[in-house]
C-alpha cells in the first residue's frame, strides 16, 4: 500500500516533469521558427444583437466627455444617462468613447475604426463634444493668435467635422445625434469680448455645418456659462465642474422626447 | 540509486507538504476565481453588455485616456502604448484575447503567479530538504550509510524536480476544476496570439502568429515549470549551505519579494537585468508585454536563469560533498 503510493507518486510526477520540459521544448520551438503565416482576417464580426426596448447611448469626443472636472467621475455623459433612465424607465447601455485632448482630426479616425463603427450602429442617441482642443489648445490660441491663424484651425475643424458626421451617418442613419458646443471658459479673463466673439462664430459656423444633416441637433451651451462662468468651472479654469457638467446635462436631456 | 530516491519520496510523502500546497492553492483559486466572477459582473452592469468587443474597446479608450495625461512617466507611457497598440490589434483582427473559461483562467492564473506564487510553494519544498536533515540530525544515519555523498544529494534533488513538477500540476488541474464550476470548461481551441517582439519602437508585429489555447497553455506550464526549476535549485543551494530551515526560506523570501519591487522600479538601472529574480515573468515573452529593463528577450532572461541554476547546482553538490558533517 505504502509502497505504491509511492511508485504511484513517482510515476505521475515523472510523467509531468516530462510534459512540461515537452512545453519548455515547444517555446523554443515557437520562438524560433521563422514560418510566416497569415492571420486569418476574420472581418465577419457577427452584428451585435441588440436587446429589444434597450436603449443605447454612444458618446465620442474629448475631455468633456470624460468627464474631466465633474468630482464623480460620471460628467454630463453619465448625467445624460441617468436622467434617460429615470424618463424612459429603461435600461440605458452607455458607451462613453471620450478620449482626454482629443481633436478633431482625431474623431475622424476614431469613428472610422470598425469596432467604434459597430458600436454606432446600434446607437439610439449619439451625444459628441468636439472642437474645444483645436480652439484652445490649452489655452493659447485663444489670447495669441491673429485672425488668419484662428481661422485655418477653423476651416480645418470645420472639413473634420463634416467627415465625422458623413462617417456616422454612413453607420447609422436613424439615431438622433447632439452636437454639444463651446462655452467660453476664459470670459473672466482681459479680451474676453475678443474671445466670445471667436467662440460664438466657432459655434455658428458648427450649428450651421449640423444643420446640413437629418437629425443632427446644435446644442449650445454658450450661454450657460456666459452668467456665472466661475461657478461652473473645475479648479483647471477650463473644464467644467460638476455643476457645470449638471447643467449641460440637463439642457441635453430635455431634447430629447420620449413618448 | 532508485532506492535512494524512493527512501527520499517516501520522506517527503510522510511529511504532507504537499497537501498543505494543494489547500493553499485551492483557497488562493478559489478566492481569484471569485474576484474574477465579481470583475465579469460589474463589467457587465456598467457596459450592459457581454459581447467581449465594447468590453475591450472601453479597455482601448481608457488606455488612451491615461495616455493622455501629463502625469504619465516614459516608461509606463511605452508600457501603456505596447498594451494599447496590442489590444487595438487583438480588436482588428476580431479575436478575443480572454476568451471567457477554465483554460483562459488558468493561462490568467499562471501568468501571474509564475513570479511570485509558484516559486513561493516551491521554495517550501526545496528549502528544508537537507536542512531538516541537519535539524533532526539524522544526516549523520544518511550519511554514514555505504553510498556516495553525491548521490544521497543527487537523490534529493530529483525529490525536487519530481515535487515541482507534481506542484506545476496541481496548480494547473485545481484552476482548471475550481474555475470551471463558474465559467465552464471549454475554449481549449481558443486563439491566441504570440509572437510580439517588443523593441524601442513598440510593438513588431511582423512576426505575430495564432495559436491554438491549449499549446499556448503547454508553453505557459513549460515556462512555470522552468523558474521553478530555477527557484527551486536555489532553494536547495541555501538548504545545503544553512542549516536552518527558517533562515533558508527567510533568505529565498527575501529575493523573491525584492524582486517583485525592483520589476515595477528597475528599468533605469540597467545591470539588474542578470540578477535572476528580475527575470522570472518569462510568460511576459509569449504575451508580448514590455519587460522590465529594455532589452531584455526570452533567451537572454532564460540564459541568465540557466547560470543561476548551474551555479547554484555546482555550489550545492561541491559543498555538501566536502562539509564536516558533526
Amino acid at each position: 500500500m505504502k509502497i505504491n503510493k509511492i511508485r504511484f507518486f513517482t510515476i505521475l510526477s515523472t510523467f509531468f516533469c516530462l510534459l512540461w520540459a515537452a512545453g519548455l521544448a515547444l517555446v523554443f520551438i515557437e520562438y524560433y521558427s521563422s514560418e510566416q503565416q497569415p492571420i486569418p482576417n476574420n472581418t465577419d464580426i457577427p452584428e451585435a444583437e441588440k436587446k429589444e426596448g434597450d436603449l443605447i447611448v454612444v458618446a465620442l469626443g474629448d475631455s468633456l466627455t470624460r468627464g474631466t472636472g465633474d468630482s464623480s467621475g460620471k460628467g454630463y455623459v453619465g448625467y445624460v444617462r441617468e436622467e434617460l433612465e429615470e424618463k424612459s424607465a429603461q435600461p440605458v447601455t452607455l458607451f462613453n468613447l471620450g478620449i482626454r485632448g482629443q481633436r478633431s482630426g482625431q474623431l475622424v479616425n476614431q469613428v472610422q475604426e470598425t469596432q467604434v463603427k459597430n458600436q454606432l450602429k446600434q446607437a439610439d442617441y449619439i451625444l459628441i463634444t468636439i472642437g474645444g482642443n483645436d480652439l484652445f489648445q490649452g489655452g493659447q490660441t485663444l489670447l495669441d493668435a491673429d485672425q488668419d491663424t484662428i481661422e485655418k484651425l477653423q476651416k480645418d475643424y470645420l472639413s473634420n467635422l463634416s467627415s465625422i458626421f458623413q462617417e456616422i451617418r454612413s453607420a447609422n442613419k436613424e439615431a438622433t445625434i447632439f452636437f454639444v458646443g463651446l462655452y467660453n471658459p476664459f470670459l473672466e479673463l482681459d479680451d474676453s469680448k475678443k474671445t466670445s466673439d471667436v467662440v460664438r462664430l466657432w459655434n455658428y459656423n458648427s450649428a450651421e455645418l449640423a444643420a446640413d444633416y437629418q437629425g443632427i441637433v446644435f446644442v449650445p451651451t454658450f450661454d450657460l456659462f456666459e452668467l456665472n462662468v466661475a461657478d461652473y468651472l473645475y479648479t483647471d479654469e477650463f473644464h467644467p465642474n460638476k455643476a457645470g457638467h449638471q447643467i449641460i446635462a440637463e439642457r441635453v436631456a430635455s431634447l430629447i422626447t420620449w413618448q | 540509486m532508485s532506492n535512494l530516491v524512493h527512501n527520499e519520496v517516501m520522506k517527503l510523502l510522510a511529511k504532507k507538504k504537499l497537501w498543505v500546497i494543494i489547500i493553499i492553492v485551492a483557497v488562493l483559486v478559489s478566492l481569484f476565481t471569485y474576484a474574477q466572477m465579481r470583475a465579469i459582473e460589474t463589467q457587465r452592469e456598467t457596459l450592459g453588455t457581454e459581447d467581449w468587443r465594447p468590453i475591450l474597446q472601453q479597455q482601448i479608450i481608457d488606455t488612451q485616456n491615461r495616455l493622455s495625461s501629463s502625469r504619465v512617466s516614459d516608461e509606463w507611457r511605452q508600457q501603456l502604448e505596447m498594451g494599447l497598440t496590442q489590444q487595438q490589434y487583438y480588436l482588428d483582427q476580431n479575436i478575443n484575447p480572454s476568451e471567457p473559461g477554465a483554460p483562459t483562467f488558468m493561462r490568467l492564473f499562471i501568468e501571474s503567479a509564475i513570479d511570485l506564487f509558484i516559486p513561493l510553494l516551491v521554495m517550501v519544498i526545496a528549502s528544508d530538504l537537507v536542512s531538516s536533515e541537519y535539524s533532526l540530525g539524522s544526516v549523520k544515519l544518511l550519511l554514514t550509510r555505504p553510498v556516495k555523498r553525491w548521490k544521497v544529494l543527487l537523490s534529493k534533488y530529483i525529490t525536487l524536480l519530481l515535487s515541482i513538477s507534481s506542484i506545476i500540476a496541481i496548480v494547473g488541474f485545481l484552476s482548471f476544476l475550481i474555475s470551471g464550476l463558474v465559467f465552464g470548461y471549454g475554449g481549449w481551441g481558443a486563439p491566441i496570439l504570440t509572437g510580439f517582439n517588443t523593441g524601442p519602437e513598440g510593438l513588431d508585429f511582423s512576426n505575430v502568429r495564432l495559436i491554438e489555447q491549449w499549446k499556448f497553455l503547454l508553453m505557459t506550464f513549460g515556462l512555470a515549470w522552468f523558474v521553478a526549476v530555477v527557484v527551486g535549485t536555489l532553494s536547495f543551494m541555501l538548504s545545503v549551505l544553512v542549516r536552518s530551515t527558517a533562515a533558508a526560506m527567510g533568505i529565498i523570501l527575501a529575493t523573491l519579494i525584492s524582486g517583485a519591487i525592483l520589476n515595477n522600479v528597475v528599468s533605469s538601472w540597467e545591470s539588474a537585468k542578470y540578477l535572476f529574480m528580475v527575470n522570472l515573468k518569462l510568460t511576459d515573452y509569449l504575451t508580448g508585454s514590455a519587460p522590465p529593463i529594455e532589452g531584455m528577450t526570452l533567451p537572454f532572461s532564460m540564459l541568465v536563469l540557466t547560470i543561476w541554476w548551474a551555479a547554484a547546482l555546482i555550489v550545492s553538490f561541491s559543498v555538501f560533498t566536502r562539509r564536516d558533517v558533526y
